[in-house]
């Protein structure tokens, strides 16, 4: 799956370099706002909540002014290339399926959704030869969620959110007994 | 109590079947997340924790310590196998350890890498065996401005000494401190920065932080390059552990330099990346075979695995002592220990003795047992590579899924980790550096309790940081360190030497 680098490039590191700048920068001035409305100068009981945050904030707006303006200084040579059209799809193609995967987690409970999802990745490997077979997808993906159910909620204790396929388990069993 | 009566006493307290048990769990859990792609060693440790709540303290850092062991072993098993360092710390060991792998000599770079290791690791542990109580003890008649002043110093050693521009370590940093910031403050109980949403009342979690940005944003990164697996197979027979132990003597001047420098980078925040990238360089321009360096020279293998190593266990000495992590998993531990209730300080010698001496022991054994569970096991990890990418990817991104959500039990958190992958992404690619985000995050809270008070004793008076020769000379540090680049420029113009090589290595 080795992307190509000859193919032609999405964004120039220099409009990424600036934009990353102006979102620190923007953190910093929600920093500094948010810090403002809690008093940032000097109370009765000393430093008001703000007093250390603002600058803070002021340090990240002022560095990140710094580095765009120092992205604008080196203009000409950062114009290289971010990010070929084709290595982004595949960062795409994996960040789109794990941002739905996240999305779909608080309605269908964490183990549906990761089965769901392992599932799903699997069955679009486009780079192997032969793709996977139905019954391989399906023990990896059962496998790894009843992994995660033994290893969290059984052995640690740590209870994971099952949604309504917990629901139904839970209400199955009570009927059972 | 002697330091020695002690450590018998920690020894004591942990050599029972299930602690050791826990050691090699742990051990093999470190492993595996060294040898994945996208997860490392900070990113393990965070994931472990919400697992460890139910655990009595010594237990959870015993299991967490010794992952870390087994993440730094884990990470030379795909640095020599496969050309792919699991962790970043072990870039270095690439250099010599695949060409090693690639002349069939894979064996022999494994056993020299893992034994290194543990000499240079054990040279960590003796080190904060007979310095941690002496360090405490001084660091009793701290207050709160000696201990921001320890703070800014940590901070501006980062930023100083950072390979990547400073302006971006200072801005990776600032946003880490603006999250420790969100929540409810410490002092006054006012929710800060929650701009009424209660969803952040409880704050950002820097666990959350670590699992998105260095394994979410590492996942993005491995897509994008396109990584294949494609690794050289390698057999560790006892003929040649012993016959690569025969070796090891020759190096024994390499491998002293090399530990001294992985100490004194783990101790001051330089960490073990950058010391093992140092004792590399340091190795190939002392070295004897300095042409083959590159191409499969066992030199190069052992110079940067015991600084790794070295720089690795005594990042904890700051962190027991001064509440200071010397690296990225450091901080998440420390994290954990104030999760658990403990203090992390010099407070935490004489409160929690059982704990320190427990985890110092630990740290003994749990050296030991990574050297036998990774010898006897690089067969196993070495497949675990050879599973295709398609299915390895999404269980790595489910099991960071279900980390950031069993923080809080929350799902807001996975939206988090997924934004926190995403500025990851960004961060790697534009070469901001991501532990330093980390260290502010955890540190954050007690660094402005102690700037705070500091101010409250002097009426906001800044000459506080110079009110007596300990805090100013700390803080005069700082600033130095904090300016570093500029100064060492200035030195190397005005004295004529521009040595442009020596100035590289120390930036490294």
């Amino acid at each position: 799956m080795s992307h190509s680098s000859d193919s032609p490039a999405l964004v120039g590191t220099r409009w990424v370099e600036l934009g990353l700048a102006l979102f620190t920068a923007l953190i910093g001035a929600v920093v500094m706002y948010g810090s403002v409305e809690q008093g940032i100068g000097w109370g009765d009981a000393g430093p008001e909540p703000g007093y250390f945050p603002f600058y803070i904030g002021l340090m990240l707006c002022a560095a990140s002014v710094a580095n765009g303006v120092l992205t604008l200084v080196r203009w000409q040579a950062l114009n290289i290339a971010f990010v070929s059209r084709s290595a982004f799809k595949q960062v795409l193609s994996v960040f789109i399926p794990i941002a739905l995967f996240v999305a779909a987690m608080p309605f269908t409970g964490i183990y549906v959704a990761s089965a769901c999802f392992i599932a799903w990745f699997m069955s679009r490997d486009k780079v192997r030869a032969k793709p996977y077979g139905k019954w391989m997808i399906a023990c990896v993906s059962l496998g790894a969620a009843l992994a995660s159910y033994l290893i969290f909620a059984l052995w640690f204790k740590v209870p994971l959110d099952a949604g309504p396929l917990g629901d139904w388990i839970a209400m199955a069993w009570r009927h059972f007994k | 109590m002697s330091e020695f009566d002690s450590l018998l006493q920690g020894m004591n307290l942990i050599l029972t079947p299930g602690h050791i048990g826990l050691m090699v769990v742990g051990v093999l859990l470190g492993i595996l997340v060294g040898v994945l792609p996208g997860l490392g060693a900070p990113n393990g440790v965070a994931l472990l924790l919400p697992l460890t709540f139910t655990m009595s303290p010594v237990s959870a850092i015993i299991l967490l310590s010794c992952m870390y062991w087994g993440a730094l072993f884990g990470g030379s098993i795909t640095s020599i196998l496969f050309n792919i360092p699991g962790e970043p710390s072990s870039v270095a060991t690439t250099f010599d350890g695949y060409p090693m792998a690639r002349e069939g000599r894979a064996a022999e770079a494994l056993t020299a890498a893992f034994s290194s290791a543990l000499i240079g690791a054990l040279a960590g542990v003796l080190l904060l065996t007979f310095l941690s109580t002496k360090i405490a003890a001084f660091a009793m008649t701290f207050s709160s401005p000696e201990f921001f002043a320890v703070y800014l110093l940590a901070f501006c050693t980062f930023i100083g000494m950072s390979k990547n521009p400073p302006l971006k370590t200072v801005v990776a940093m600032m946003i880490g401190f603006a999250m420790a910031a969100v929540g409810m403050d410490t002092v006054s109980g006012n929710l800060r920065l929650t701009f009424d949403q209660p969803i952040l009342m409880t704050g950002i979690s820097f666990e959350v932080a670590v699992i998105g940005l260095f394994g979410i944003g590492e996942i993005l990164c491995t897509v994008e390059e396109g990584q294949v697996f494609r690794g050289e197979r390698a057999r560790i027979t006892p003929m040649v552990i012993l016959r690569t132990w025969a070796k090891l003597p020759r190096y024994w001047w390499t491998i002293v330099r090399s530990t001294l420098v992985g100490c004194w980078m783990g101790i001051t925040p330089g960490g073990p990346t950058a010391a093992s990238f140092m004792s590399y360089s340091m190795a190939r321009r002392f070295s004897k075979n300095r042409e083959n360096f590159g191409k499969g020279e066992v030199e190069g293998v052992i110079a940067p695995e015991t600084a790794d190593h070295a720089a690795g266990t005594s990042a904890l000495l700051p962190m027991l002592t001064l509440g200071i992590p010397g690296s990225a998993t450091a901080a998440v531990m420390l994290g954990g220990l104030m999760i658990w209730g403990l203090h992390p300080g010099p407070t935490l010698f004489v409160e929690q003795h059982d704990f320190v001496w427990g985890l110092i022991a630990s740290m003994y054994l749990g050296n030991v047992v990574s050297l036998i569970v990774v010898l006897a096991t690089v067969p196993l990890f070495a497949s675990i590579l050879r599973i295709p990418f398609s299915v390895i990817a999404p269980i790595i991104i489910m099991v960071c899924a279900i980390g950031a959500y069993t923080v809080h039990n929350s799902f807001f958190d996975v939206v988090l980790m997924l934004g926190f992958g995403t500025l990851g992404y960004l961060f790697k690619k534009l070469g901001y550096p991501i532990a330093p985000l980390i260290l502010a995050a955890v540190l954050g809270d007690k660094a402005e309790d102690a700037f705070r008070q500091s101010m409250l004793f002097s009426d906001g008076h800044i000459g506080i940081f110079w009110s007596n020769p300990l805090v100013g000379s700390l803080t005069t540090a700082a600033l130095l360190m904090l300016f570093w680049p500029l100064i060492s420029k200035a030195l190397a113009s005005v004295l004529g030497l521009r040595k442009s090589p020596v100035g590289k290595t120390k930036s490294v």
